[in-house]
């Protein structure tokens, strides 16, 4: 073959496989349901660009895929706020360029500059919610409480338990009235005993939406779950309802941040501010059901959401929801209080 | 043979068992209901479904591509090594026999966890292997070319030698006598551990699901997530034509077979 | 059947032998060395490191996850992993005894039968084989489903129900086998003894069951060693209630993020499974050419 040909045709290939460096596409790894896929094709049809999405059903399996090599496969990931400070220790996240994401200033003062990432160095705030029951409503105007799951009486039939540690010691420390960031060991035991007892009479473990299916095929009552799945839940069966209980519970912040390495990281920021405009955050947070943090949005969300106590709880209720906090190497015990409770 | 009537049944019984979990899948993705039993009347619906459902179809497309190119690599890789185990004596031949079959027996999880460990030191100092398709075919072809090399020695094992001495006599050189008689006859051998390595390939979750990166989902991992949600009758239709297609394989693994032993 | 130097008649010089044999098993040998026995040993080398607090690899030599397997975890003295060993062992053992149960009964009907039905029967068997392990086994969650009538045998979620997804999948591993050795059956063996006046029991324990031998060593290596390794199966018909070797690997390599303690986990599988391995090679005859 004619030596030109041969280095043309060289050259053709090696440019076709430096253009994948950083040409129009973009990979996102989110929580599974969480972005209404109509948002993504718009974003795509605009930007002449190629959206992946991998999803993943709870946050310590995306921080180990990760950790485990994801971070110069992945553009976007949506942390929660603990694992946050997590993932910038492990220098995992990249800074966003604010000048390249204007829209920033549409957050609400409550979720701008989080404490577990001052001035929005990394992150943008991208929906919030709770933790809670979700339950075949009884009567409308008891106020549940954690009782329905780790009390023997009080069960109201098939439960379901939610697999994720740190939701899961959610209930059963604020249901004994401590925090939920306890390291107390003697807390943590108490903790452990009433989850291996509930978890002898209930039939699983499962994610947060496949609760959510459990409930709605009646094959439980009751499932732990998250608000956003609780209020669409609400929205298919009347017959449901999700609750957060009076002892308490968790409120949870999740964001948008772009991975240290991410191969297109300028399309990433662009996708984080199209995010953030105001009718886009609202359709995702009309479409996820979570609660918007996005003030700029709330005139284009539905009232009938805003006044669903599910998605937006009241104020008193508010009072008694608490963040997680990452425990660094105390983390370890709530590893090992897992692996007690699977294999027993 | 006395008391056949109960083996009869016990068989009977043993076949309803292994084929009621492929009936009831089939069954299901037909109804109309999306929960639970009851059926709700007979639909297509989810078959439009799943057609427009781009997630399914570029997994559908991975996992093809992964399992022909990890299938062609380990055929070759695999055939060469069934055929030097099964013509030349090795005073190695046991250990050699005894590594060979570590990924037969070793549980996937842990090949799983080994290659992801081993892709993510190579990450480190050497800059390559970010996880996916390539990692997933590297790793698919680790555990496809025993298999291939164990059938196609067995294969080789069955053959009269005469065969290729006789072609020797008549004054064909080694690579005359591989192309025109050893090879022939060794191909029935070679298309069935062929076919082999392409099941294996496909049916594989766990490897797959370890060494997986971003876009290069297989069905296998798809179905795994979707049911971490929850079965949808979606699910179910993507599991029947799944379960066509591995049933169209397995009869034509059969009839090749089948006419292995008639040469 | 070769003889040193001499191949099919033809002349085979030291070197020449020595790069054929490079060429044609080399590839494929090295390909498994590097793909899996160095990943192996990389396994075995992280297992004595630690865990930093963010979930890194410190490559700090310490005994520490080999003494937490043992019981002495961050909570005092508590047998958790011996005794997941014990069930994985458990239930992998159930699984390849009742396999076999059930498997010879169905390898002597098939190997009884003519031969146009004999092909047709191990065609029915090996099709479920190849049908994808995810698909039947979530088709369990269906049939064992509260509303299901076999629920009340097998409830999804359970034990029972993971025993029988388990079966389900592992039967046809152990039928092919036990198939193979059925099928070289001599039975003349067995009427000579039943001339000889011994009974039904006997005639099985000495004339039958030394032949089948092989058979049924390779079926209970199929299934008993990666049986004891499952993790899928626990996974979606146990509810994820239970913690087994599978699992627990699993979950170290993933949301727990303790790669050096899952290292050990599997090493000890590893060991498991080679003890295994060992012991029941012990009582093979002959190491049979091929599984298949």
């Amino acid at each position: 073959m004619c030596k030109y040909k041969f280095f043309g045709l060289l050259a053709l290939m090696l440019s076709l496989l430096s253009a994948n460096a950083e040409d129009n596409k973009l990979n996102l790894f989110i929580w599974s349901e969480y972005i209404d896929p109509q948002i993504v094709k718009d974003f795509e049809t605009q930007n002449n660009a190629k959206v992946t999405i991998d999803v993943y059903e709870d946050a310590e399996s995306m921080l180990a895929k990760i950790q485990g090599g994801g971070d110069a496969l992945y553009d976007l990931v949506v942390p929660p706020d603990y694992m946050v400070s997590v993932m910038t220790h492990l220098e995992l996240l990249a800074p966003l360029r604010h000048q390249n994401v204007p829209n920033l200033t549409n957050l609400d003062v409550k979720f701008a500059n989080p404490p577990f990432d001052p001035g929005n160095k990394y992150t943008a705030a991208y929906q919030w919610g709770t933790v809670g029951l979700y339950v075949r409503s009884g009567d409308e105007k008891l106020e549940p409480s954690w009782d329905l799951i780790f009390d023997p009486a009080k069960q109201p039939g098939p439960i379901v338990l939610i697999d994720s540690v740190r939701d899961m010691f959610t209930a059963a420390l604020k249901y004994k009235g401590h925090s939920l960031n306890s390291v107390n060991p003697k807390e943590l035991l108490e903790a452990r005993d009433l989850i291996l007892a509930a978890k002898k009479r209930c039939i699983s473990f499962e994610g947060s939406v496949a609760g959510e299916n459990k409930v709605l095929s009646k094959q439980a009552a009751a499932a732990i779950i998250y608000s956003g799945e609780g209020a669409r839940g609400m929205a298919e069966d009347k017959g449901t309802r999700y609750v957060i209980p009076r002892e308490g519970s968790q409120i949870w912040l999740d964001s948008l941040a772009v991975l240290a390495r991410a191969p297109h990281r300028d399309l990433a920021e662009k996708f984080v501010n199209y995010i953030l405009d105001a009718k886009t955050g609202a359709r995702l947070s009309n479409f996820t059901r979570f609660a918007t943090p996005n003030r700029a949005a709330i005139p284009f969300i539905h009232p009938d959401e805003l006044k669903n106590p599910a998605i937006y709880p009241k104020p008193e209720t508010m009072n008694k929801l608490e963040f997680v906090h990452d425990l660094g190497a105390n983390t370890r015990l709530y590893d090992e209080l897992r692996t007690q409770i699977k294999a027993q | 043979m006395k008391a056949r009537l109960p083996l009869q049944l016990l068989a009977v019984l043993l076949f309803l068992f292994l084929y009621a979990p492929i009936f009831v899948v089939v069954l299901y993705s037909f109804n109309a209901g999306r929960f639970g039993l009851a059926w709700q009347g007979f639909t297509m619906t989810w078959y439009h479904t799943l057609a427009g459902d781009s997630q399914a179809i570029a997994a559908m497309k991975n996992t093809l591509l992964l399992a022909v190119i990890s299938t062609a690599i380990s055929t070759i890789l695999g055939t060469g090594l069934g055929y030097g185990l099964s013509r030349f004596q090795l005073r190695a031949g046991k250990w050699i026999d005894a590594i060979l079959h570590v990924p037969v027996f070793i549980p996937d999880v842990v090949m799983a966890v080994a290659l992801l460990l081993f892709y993510a030191l190579l990450r480190k100092w050497l800059g390559i292997f970010e996880l996916g398709l390539t990692t997933m075919i590297l790793a698919h072809v680790t555990f496809q070319i025993p298999f291939v090399a164990i059938v196609v020695r067995a294969r080789l094992h069955g053959l009269d030698p005469a065969l290729e001495e006789a072609s020797h006599d008549l004054g064909a050189d080694a690579w005359q006598t591989f192309r025109h008689v050893t090879f022939p006859l060794m191909l029935p051998g070679v298309l069935a551990a062929a076919i082999l390595a392409f099941t294996l390939s496909l049916d594989d979750f766990v490897v797959s699901f370890f060494t997986s990166g971003p876009g290069s989902t297989t069905l296998p991992i798809l179905i795994y997530s979707s049911l971490k949600r929850g079965i949808t009758p979606e699910i179910n239709a993507l599991s029947t034509l799944i379960v066509m297609a591995s049933i169209i394989g397995t009869v034509a693994l059969m009839l090749v077979q089948r006419r292995n032993e008639h040469v | 059947m070769n003889q040193q130097g001499i191949q099919f008649g033809e002349h085979l010089t030291p070197s020449r032998r020595r790069w054929r044999i490079f060429l044609t098993i080399g590839p494929g040998f090295f390909w498994v060395i590097l793909f899996l026995i160095i990943p192996l040993m990389a396994i075995a080398a992280i297992s004595f490191f630690a865990r930093g607090p963010y979930g890194e690899i410190q490559p700090s030599l310490t005994l520490g996850n080999y003494k937490r397997l043992a019981g002495f975890g961050d909570f005092g003295f508590d047998p958790l992993y011996p005794s997941v060993m014990w069930r994985s062992v458990l239930l992998g053992g159930g699984t390849a005894i009742f396999c076999l149960g059930t498997g010879l009964p169905l390898a002597f009907f098939i190997s009884g039968l003519k031969v146009r039905w004999k092909n047709v029967a191990l065609t029915l068997v090996v099709i479920p084989f190849w049908t994808n392990l995810l698909i039947r086994t979530y088709a369990w969650q269906i049939l064992l489903a509260p509303e299901s009538p076999l629920s009340r045998v097998a409830p999804y979620p359970g034990a029972l129900a993971v025993f029988v997804g388990m079966v389900c999948d592992y039967l046809p591993f152990m039928v092919l086998p036990l198939y193979a050795s059925v099928e070289k059956l001599d039975w003349s063996l067995a009427e000579a003894a039943a001339d000889l006046g011994a009974n039904g029991l006997n005639v099985f324990r000495h004339a039958i069951l030394p032949q089948i031998k092989p058979g049924l060593i390779a079926g209970m290596v199929l299934v008993f060693l990666p049986a004891t390794g499952q993790f899928v199966i626990p996974d979606l018909l146990g509810g994820a209630k239970t913690m087994l070797l599978g699992n627990a690997i699993q979950q170290q390599f993933g949301s727990s993020r303790d790669w050096p303690f899952g290292a050990a986990i599997a090493m000890v599988s590893l060991a498991l499974m080679l003890a295994g391995l060992w012991f029941l090679n012990r009582r093979r005859a002959e190491p049979p050419p091929g599984i298949i």
